[in-house]
């Protein structure tokens, strides 16, 4: 078989089960096995291409010969392992050391766990070089080839203690002394901090300090001065002074710089909304006029059509009556004509009758002709004519 | 597959040790994630700080008799849990064709049709459309399955008064 089965990889090559590590970021659910619902450890893939963890999938197969997903049927010898590059990918993930909660604090990626366990955890269970009982590997003495269960006597008090205990006892040995930074004195390991801190000799500032007394000296002597100390009395009234000033400091720059933010905000709305409403109100005003431009342009050519209706009627009873003038004028014209050519023939004739009574009468010196010529050249002809008619009906009564 | 059926054989008793764990890590993996994200009408919790033993919650599907109430269950889960099933059982007194007066529940994915993907959540959601669809055919309740069919409204008259019964006690 060239790729590697169920039995190249044994679940037992581990020498932890890495199904129950604690990983610190969040697991795609794509990297994890359906079956143990945790990150896979060891990804094998079946026949119907689901990947579950080798020791799961075998764990599974003893139970029913088929896939947990699918039910469709399945044996150890249907399960591959899956791609390298998701091996990788799990094998990449953040986890906490086992031993987390014994008290290593390591985190490592999970394809470190078992070299963590192997070389560098302290709280692997390791045996005791000497008689082999468990141990954590911290309390192995170095490279000790002594068993940490004998008992030896502590270097300051002579008691007795197991090396497994010992570092632990020198802490609290009472024997175990050091020696006052201040006064000197020799005390346990355990005690020296709490006595350091208290010591009497030690040099402290003034309590007032933090208000401006510059005095300091010998803790003994801090409490006569501080009777004498002027600062002490207003100390609590400066204190709370400075405390009140501070929290007036802290209020102020708050709201200097929520007023900032603010005013920042604001002008940026102001200017965005002023921006909005003088282009809204523009466009308003120019739809507002336009429409009143409009209605009353509408309003004057209503009226103007009305007037031009109206001169309509008119002209077309003008035309009318234009027409029947025209038609009287006419006819005036004909009977003027017809008159005129009467009045000629009349003209012609009294003429005529004229000259027949000059020839009588023997005065032919002005001809008809002539005298029609005269009054023709003085533009009297109608005046002539007339005169000539109201003449002739004279005449002819 | 000689020799590795003997390695398997060589280290039994370390992997039954390590079951234990991989019992646990499932099962603290299924309850963070009830937690972060619980799944509308149903939630679990380990009961007496005991993870192999939970108290399951479950709302009576709506447009179902049962809509409205709420059942109480009980979860055990054996050693080789997800390979079996967990034993679950109706604490709240139940009326329905396939959980008897017990409590216990027959559905095939509780028996033989259990899967190691399975999990609390799939289970609850399970017993929730049971409830809703009862498999009349082969009834722990014949009553039940009787007037499911025939009488919805004796049916509900009956679940209510054992439902009753829970909340007098
Ligand atoms: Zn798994
Ligand atoms: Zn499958
Ligand atoms: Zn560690
Ligand atoms: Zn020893
Ligand atoms: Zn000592
Ligand atoms: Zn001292
Ligand atoms: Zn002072």
């Amino acid at each position: 078989m060239s790729s590697p089965d169920a039995a190249a990889i044994r679940p037992s090559s581990h020498s932890f089960d890495l199904r129950s590590l604690t990983y610190i970021t969040h697991v795609d659910d794509n990297l994890c096995c359906p079956i143990c619902q945790s990150p896979l450890v060891d990804p094998f893939t079946t026949s119907c291409r689901h990947t579950f963890c080798l020791a799961c999938i075998t764990d599974a197969l003893k139970v029913s010969k088929s896939c947990p997903v699918d039910r469709s049927p399945l044996d150890t010898a249907d399960i591959k392992m899956a791609p390298v590059v998701l091996a990788n990918l799990v094998n990449d993930l953040t986890v906490l050391c086992p031993n987390h909660a014994l008290g290593c604090s390591a985190t490592l990626s999970r394809g470190n766990v078992e070299g963590h366990l192997k070389e560098d955890c302290q709280y692997v269970t390791v045996d005791c070089p000497g008689c082999g009982e468990k141990i954590m590997r911290k309390d192995r003495q170095g490279d000790s080839e002594d068993c940490v269960h004998v008992e030896e006597a502590c270097r300051y008090c002579s008691e007795k203690h197991r090396k497994l205990d010992m570092k632990s006892h020198e802490a609290v040995c009472s024997a175990f002394t050091s020696s006052c930074r201040h006064c000197g004195i020799e005390c346990p390991l355990s005690k020296i901090l709490a006595h350091e801190a208290t010591c009497d000799e030690a040099i402290v500032n003034c309590d007032s300090a933090s208000v401006g007394c510059p005095w300091h000296g010998p803790r003994k002597e801090s409490t006569t001065h501080s009777v004498s100390c002027p600062l002490t009395h207003l100390r609590p009234l400066l204190e709370e002074h400075n405390s009140r000033i501070a929290n007036l400091e802290r209020e102020n720059k708050l709201l200097r710089r929520r007023l900032e933010a603010s005013l920042t905000a604001r002008a940026q709305t102001d200017i965005i909304q002023s921006n909005t409403t003088t282009a809204l109100d523009n466009q308003t005003l120019r739809v507002l006029t336009e429409q009143e431009r409009i209605r009353s342009d509408m309003e004057r050519l209503y009226v103007s059509m009305q007037e031009l209706d109206m001169k309509q009627n008119t002209l077309a009873m003008f035309m009318g009556e234009n027409m029947r003038t025209q038609e009287e004028v006419a006819m005036i014209g004909a009977a003027v004509n017809n008159l005129q050519t009467q009045l000629h023939g009349l003209q012609l004739l009294t003429i005529r009758r004229q000259g027949m009574d000059q020839n009588g009468a023997g005065n032919r010196s002005d001809g008809p002709s002539s005298q029609v010529k005269r009054a023709a050249e003085n533009g009297v002809l109608g005046r002539a004519g007339r005169e000539c008619f109201s003449d002739m009906f004279e005449t002819r009564d | 597959m000689e020799a590795s059926s003997n390695l398997t054989a060589a280290n039994a008793p370390k992997r039954a040790a390590e079951a234990g764990a991989t019992v646990t890590k499932r099962l603290q993996t299924e309850l963070m994630q009830l937690m972060l994200s619980p799944p509308p009408g149903i939630s679990a919790f380990p009961r007496d700080g005991n993870l192999l033993s939970w108290t399951g919650t479950m709302a009576g599907p709506a447009d179902t008799p049962f809509a409205n109430l709420t059942f109480k269950l009980s979860l055990e889960f054996p050693s080789n849990y997800p390979m079996s099933p967990p034993n679950v059982t109706f604490t709240t007194p139940m009326f329905h064709p396939n959980v008897d007066m017990a409590g216990r529940i027959c559905l095939d994915i509780l028996k033989e049709k259990w899967s190691a993907v399975y999990n609390v959540q799939t289970v609850l959601l399970s017993l929730q459309s049971l409830l809703g669809e009862p498999n009349n055919k082969s009834p722990l309740n014949g009553q039940a399955a009787d007037l499911w069919d025939r009488d919805p409204a004796e049916f509900k008259r009956l679940m209510l008064l054992r439902y009753r019964e829970a909340e007098e006690e």
